[in-house]
């Protein structure tokens, strides 16, 4: 590489006049000067490593959803100061919502089991229950009830599948075969049971 | 039937105070629910089904029903013994239809349906023409159809066609409701079972429950 003359230096410095220069070191320096403007006006290509790192600094406009989903997938270090006192609320509650049983929850059925809907008309009554092998025929263990006192008696009951023989009981003494379960079976002790084939739920 | 029931009351009442034993489940089941007299007899039949390698919990709750019905000693234990009888000759129609030894299920299932009438002839035809079929459901059908006033045979066949079209389980209840329901419409029993016959294996389904009544079921209290 050729040693450039110092004094170019200076007049590139601005230390010296450009009319300082004698004319071959002028035409130099208005070359040097033409280049310099040449680099300023167009950038040169980027290597492949500075593209890269370029785009990796670039900022992404993520969407709110997908900045939601950044944070729940992502680590974090979540700190929980509770007092003992309230952790140990927190854990009662806890326990009280998975062992308690709730009247509202409905039941989850098996396989083998169906929903079996007794209804009789039985206006006066004090009590009808529905009795069967299912209760070992016992009475009280499914009460029928008539919420709105129009005499129409009705429970609705997890069954396994398959056939069950039943009746009513009214007022804990009077035994009432279904008028309505179409299919009846002599009960060896001069009277008919009702018989209901229950299906499973998912079919 | 009554005789014998009175000879078990004879013979087993006192043999069954002085043991206080015998199939210990079962008796356990029936004291303080069935009179004291008929424990023993009844006791002595469940023992007997055992022996027999029959199913026992339907004697068991025979005896229980006829206690709640407050039926005299004498009858819970003949409607016991009967009840073993038919559980019997389920077993031996099942037998005779080949396969595998029935289960305590599929004779429980059969029992049931020979009580609401169907002649035992008519239900080994359905159980050996469906080799693979659970019997409880085509056997229903067919009791469902007698029940109607279809004739018994005709009945069979319907059953018989709709498991053979591809129809299984307690799908073979809707093609009964359906021909039950041409009848209702107005047709005959010969034209219901042909109209049935024709649509087969297409036989509306019952309703679903629906959430509201899922919602809503309770099941019986354990050990009820």
């Amino acid at each position: 590489m050729n040693e450039l003359d110092p004094r170019i230096h200076q007049v590139l410095d601005g230390e010296l006049p450009l009319e300082s220069l004698p004319p071959e070191l002028r035409a130099t320096v208005l070359r040097l000067e033409r280049a310099a403007q040449l680099l300023r006006a167009g950038e040169a290509p980027a290597s492949v490593a500075g593209r890269v790192l370029a785009e990796l600094r670039r900022p992404r406009t993520a969407t709110r959803g997908r900045r939601v989903l950044r944070w729940l997938t992502e680590r974090h270090a979540i700190t929980i100061a509770l007092r003992p006192i309230w952790s140990l609320a927190l854990t009662a509650v806890l326990a009280a919502v998975v062992l308690v049983p709730t009247h509202g929850t409905p039941p989850l059925l098996g396989a083998q089991e169906g929903i079996a809907q007794f209804v009789g008309h039985f206006p006066g009554a004090r009590s009808v229950d529905v009795v069967g092998p299912f209760t070992a025929w016992r009475s009280g263990v499914i009460p029928l009830r008539d919420d709105d006192h129009d005499g129409v008696w009705s429970a609705v009951v997890v069954l396994p599948t398959g056939a069950h023989e039943y009746m009513f009981v009214v007022d804990g003494e009077r035994w009432v075969a279904d008028p309505l379960a179409g299919r009846y079976v002599s009960d060896g002790f001069g009277r008919q049971n009702a018989l209901l084939i229950v299906r499973p739920v998912g079919r | 039937m009554r005789r014998l029931a009175l000879v078990l009351l004879a013979v087993a009442a006192p043999l069954g105070a002085q043991a206080g034993g015998g199939s210990g489940g079962a008796r356990a089941r029936l004291t303080g629910r069935v009179p004291e007299v008929a424990i023993a007899p009844v006791d002595s039949v469940v023992r007997a089904a055992e022996a027999d390698d029959l199913p026992t919990e339907p004697l068991v709750q025979k005896a229980l029903e006829g206690a709640a019905k407050h039926a005299a000693p004498g009858q819970i234990v003949e409607a016991v013994a009967a009840h073993a009888d038919q559980l019997r000759q389920a077993r031996t129609l099942l037998s005779r239809a080949g396969g595998p030894p029935p289960t305590a299920a599929e004779i429980t299932s059969v029992a049931a349906v020979m009580v609401r009438g169907l002649p035992p002839p008519l239900a080994e035809r359905i159980v050996t023409a469906l080799p693979n079929e659970p019997p409880g459901p085509a056997l229903h059908a067919v009791a469902d159809l007698a029940g109607h006033g279809f004739a018994e045979d005709a009945a069979v066949d319907l059953i018989v066609a709709a498991a053979r079209v591809g129809l299984r389980g307690l799908r073979l209840l809707d093609v009964a409701t359906a021909a039950v329901h041409e009848l209702q419409r107005g047709a005959t029993h010969d034209s219901a079972l042909a109209t049935v016959r024709r649509a087969l294996p297409d036989v509306p389904s019952p309703p679903k429950p629906s959430p509201a009544q899922v919602n809503r079921a309770r099941r019986p209290r354990p050990g009820a």
